[in-house]
């Protein structure tokens, strides 16, 4: 082996990184060869006085990264609430902190710290899992598309005690045809109580699922005053809206237009093109058909 | 022991790197925390060895800190974290950056390793010196390092500095373990030569 060839190999030799045969030659080749021990030595002597330069940081970047990379849990009532500076990011029902970290993680790729949560955070989440109404929730959910953005917005303007339609929803987002999509998207909720999704149920009757169960649901939408019964028995009779014949308005049953129309008034389609046919119109408030 | 970071539970102590990856990519509390007192000061190091300014290479490795957290968690799946060879990964994304950094704020004043004569490899000769002091050692050391080029500054820190193996600055700097021993052997000749250069002889 040439005194070039060594060289080049005494650092890796140094380290046992040589292929077997190398290190076989390398070493022959420094028993014979005095210049090249020499360099070797000088080579440990360098390696060994670079060491020393390894620098620290002048300061630890670890609070910035912080910042980015953990949000905040606190447990409100009977829910464990994730949430930023800008909002309520997350709600769940599970019974310890570590239910809500794999979705969590899944949903914005964050850890959780317990951090007690801001009062007014703290006075909706507890209005809405009460079922009380809240407006204007404060929610961030950052990695959310355009579509769920408007879908939940959308939600947020259901008043309690009443219930909407997926297609309602799905009309009111302006896509109309999307019905599965909405109905993915408010199954994926990952606010529920602070965004109502329970109070969208399927236009063919029934409460419909839900992330803690239909019955759960059913039992929500009781406590706010929707009359469940009432509505499968219309559901059943294929009624969707009831209009006013004094008014010649037709809303979705459970509007509170509708409910104090009086009983020999009161005048049921099975869908929108019939009551407008009928001379109807469509109410402002519930907006059983959107303006066009 | 409770984590500074979450108050959860921390990890074991003995987290090998890609069970380190996975963990962030899990986001199990207090992972990325550990991630950065594993891995900010060699980086660090690595940078300011590159770029020469210590503000900036804080700035590089902070952006490769978060750029890492959001390859973990929101672009790798937990099968390509488990698989991935954190450590180069890390260094040689805070490479790419300083490199990037560096080509933004000037051109390049140093000269390519590839444009050193290599032909006379001759051994190192033995330098007789006085005893100097640690520090101004050190000082002397720094110095000449600034005047190398930076493929052979970010060599001799990823070799004798981070330790890392031939294989591993392979995958950091992109070339193969045949051709990274010559360069970090010129590299280190280049070192010597700047020392005498500063017309001070090294003390062995």
């Amino acid at each position: 082996m040439q005194c070039r060839a060594a060289l080049t190999r005494i650092d890796a030799l140094r380290t046992r990184e040589l292929a077997p045969i190398e290190q076989t030659a390398v070493e022959q080749h420094l028993k014979t060869c005095r210049s090249c021990n020499e360099s070797t030595e000088d080579v440990d002597h360098l390696v060994h006085a670079v060491k020393a330069l390894a620098v620290a940081p002048p300061r630890s970047c670890c609070d910035d990264v912080k910042a980015q990379c953990v949000d905040s849990v606190d447990r409100v009532g009977d829910v464990w609430v994730a949430f930023s500076n800008d909002g309520i990011r997350m709600i769940s029902t599970g019974d310890s902190i570590d239910d809500l970290r794999a979705p969590y993680a899944k949903r914005y790729g964050r850890e959780l710290a317990p951090a007690p949560i801001p009062a007014a955070l703290r006075k909706q989440v507890e209005a809405a899992v009460s079922g009380e109404g809240v407006d204007a929730p404060k929610v961030d959910l950052e990695s959310a598309s355009d579509l769920e953005h408007d879908v939940l917005q959308t939600l947020t303007r259901i008043p309690r005690g009443q219930v909407r339609t997926y297609a309602w929803v799905a009309r009111q987002v302006g896509r109309p045809r999307a019905v599965r999509a909405v109905g993915n998207i408010i199954a994926k909720n990952v606010v529920p109580f602070v965004v109502p999704c329970h109070r969208v149920v399927p236009s063919a009757g029934g409460v419909g699922n839900y992330i803690f169960g239909s019955s759960t649901k059913r039992a929500l939408l009781e406590r706010e005053g929707v009359p469940v019964d009432e509505l499968e028995m219309l559901a059943r009779d294929h009624v969707r809206y009831i209009g006013s014949k004094t008014t010649h308005i037709f809303c979705f049953p459970t509007c509170r237009d509708a409910r104090r129309i009086q009983d020999k008034n009161r005048v049921p389609f099975r869908d929108a093109d019939e009551a407008l046919e009928g001379g109807y119109r469509p109410c402002r408030n519930c907006q059983p058909v959107v303006a066009a | 022991m409770k984590n500074s970071w979450t108050g959860g539970e921390t990890l074991p102590q003995a987290v090998d790197d890609g069970g380190l990856a996975v963990a962030v990519h899990r986001c199990d509390p207090g992972a990325f925390e550990r991630l950065i007192q594993r891995f900010e000061r060699p980086l660090f190091t690595y940078a300011d060895g590159i770029l020469q300014n210590a503000f900036d290479a804080q700035e590089v490795v902070q952006d490769a800190l978060m750029r890492a957290h959001k390859a973990l968690t929101r672009q790798y799946d937990e099968e390509r974290c488990r698989q991935l060879a954190l450590r180069p990964w890390l260094f040689r994304t805070v490479r790419n950056l300083s490199l990037n950094k560096r080509r933004s704020k000037r051109s390049s004043l140093e000269q390519p390793l590839e444009s050193f004569d290599d032909g006379r490899l001759g051994p190192f000769v033995h330098l007789e010196g006085s005893e100097l002091e640690r520090k101004e050692e050190v000082e002397l050391l720094k110095r000449a390092m600034s005047l190398l080029p930076v493929d052979a500054r970010e060599l001799i820190v990823l070799r004798f500095m981070e330790e890392m193996p031939y294989a591993e600055i392979a995958k950091t700097v992109g070339a193969s373990e045949a051709a990274l021993r010559g360069k970090v052997f010129r590299s280190l000749k280049l070192l010597r030569d700047a020392l005498e250069q500063k017309g001070v002889a090294y003390a062995m």
